[in-house]
């Protein structure tokens, strides 16, 4: 916990000043989570600002602060599914360029050393990105929570509130999915080229 | 297989570093509560306008039920019971019309 329980049932008693010190602790850690999420920049504090804003009105609904965490991850997945919901347009057409960006990615990781770092790191975020868009919003977020946040399966039960097993075959279904995207990708790169 | 998973591992890996958390922008508290205060007060709007509303159905029905209420009004003052109103309002006459015949109660025997 980033903050002591005090602060959390102050704030939940209608503290402003308490809310904001649960924030100026949070945001930074939920920014972070959000920017992996969504995959967009330029919309990571908007949506963090949602985040936020929901909490401050339901904050009264948390029985234990304990749990407060999950909760707040909660809160995050929910307003990161919603933007991605809005922005599925968009991305459908990323999904229908997947074929060409996955072509682009191998071309770029066959076609030498990358100059600077980054520059790769760059090119990591995009492939990542692309690959990400094989499955769906909800499996993205799953995904990303456990292989990328690294959450544990009982951190993840009790943020989507579903039990362990159904957890495993969800994401063992979306990892298999980003799995044959990411080996179409390297396909097109003899094995053993992707290593930049 | 294994190649494949091991390598996506390291890519999820790296893509976590690739995007560290950011630090938020000057703006970010100010225009949190910005945000807060907005919807705390298009709430209370919603508030007072079903108040209003409330109040006013509410005036309407003591309307009606004082309309309904108040001695004088329109409605004829029923007096008696439903039978006595009845026969004021059908004469022998008009239930003769109507095909009911009316009888006579027989004349009690003298003899």
């Amino acid at each position: 916990m980033l903050v002591e329980f005090e602060q959390i049932q102050k704030a939940q008693a209608g503290d402003d000043a308490a809310f904001n010190q649960v924030v100026v602790a949070y945001r930074k850690r939920i920014l972070g989570t959000i920017a992996r999420l969504i995959g967009r920049p330029e919309d990571v504090e908007d949506v963090a600002q949602e985040v936020f804003l929901r909490l401050y009105y339901s904050l009264d609904q948390l029985r234990t602060p304990e749990v407060f965490e999950p909760w707040l991850y909660r809160l995050t997945v929910n307003a990161s599914y919603d933007y991605l919901r809005k922005q599925r347009r968009r991305n459908e057409s990323r999904m229908s360029d997947l074929s060409e960006q996955q072509v682009l990615m191998a071309d770029a990781a066959a076609g030498g050393k990358v100059s600077t770092e980054e520059q790769r790191q760059k090119q990591v975020k995009e492939l990542v990105d692309s690959l990400l868009g094989a499955v769906s919003e909800q499996d993205r977020i799953l995904l990303t929570l456990k292989e990328v946040e690294g959450l544990s399966l009982k951190e993840l039960e009790k943020i989507y509130r579903v039990n362990e097993n159904a957890l495993k075959v969800r994401l063992f279904r979306a990892r298999q999915r980003v799995l044959n995207a990411f080996e179409a990708t390297q396909g097109a790169v003899k094995p053993g080229e992707r290593k930049d | 297989m294994d190649r494949w998973n091991n390598e996506l591992n390291g890519l999820f890996a790296e893509y976590k570093q690739a995007i560290p958390d950011p630090d938020p922008g000057a703006n970010f508290m100010p225009e949190l509560w910005r945000k807060i205060e907005a919807k705390r007060s298009f709430t209370l709007r919603i508030r007072r306008l079903t108040q209003v509303f409330v109040g006013a159905a509410a005036a309407i029905c003591l309307l009606f039920t004082m309309i309904e209420v108040i001695p004088g009004s329109s409605r004829p003052e029923v007096h008696g019971s439903y039978i006595d109103a009845l026969a004021a309002a059908h004469p022998v006459d008009n239930i003769t019309a109507l095909g009911i015949v009316y009888r006579e109660s027989p004349e009690p025997n003298t003899k």
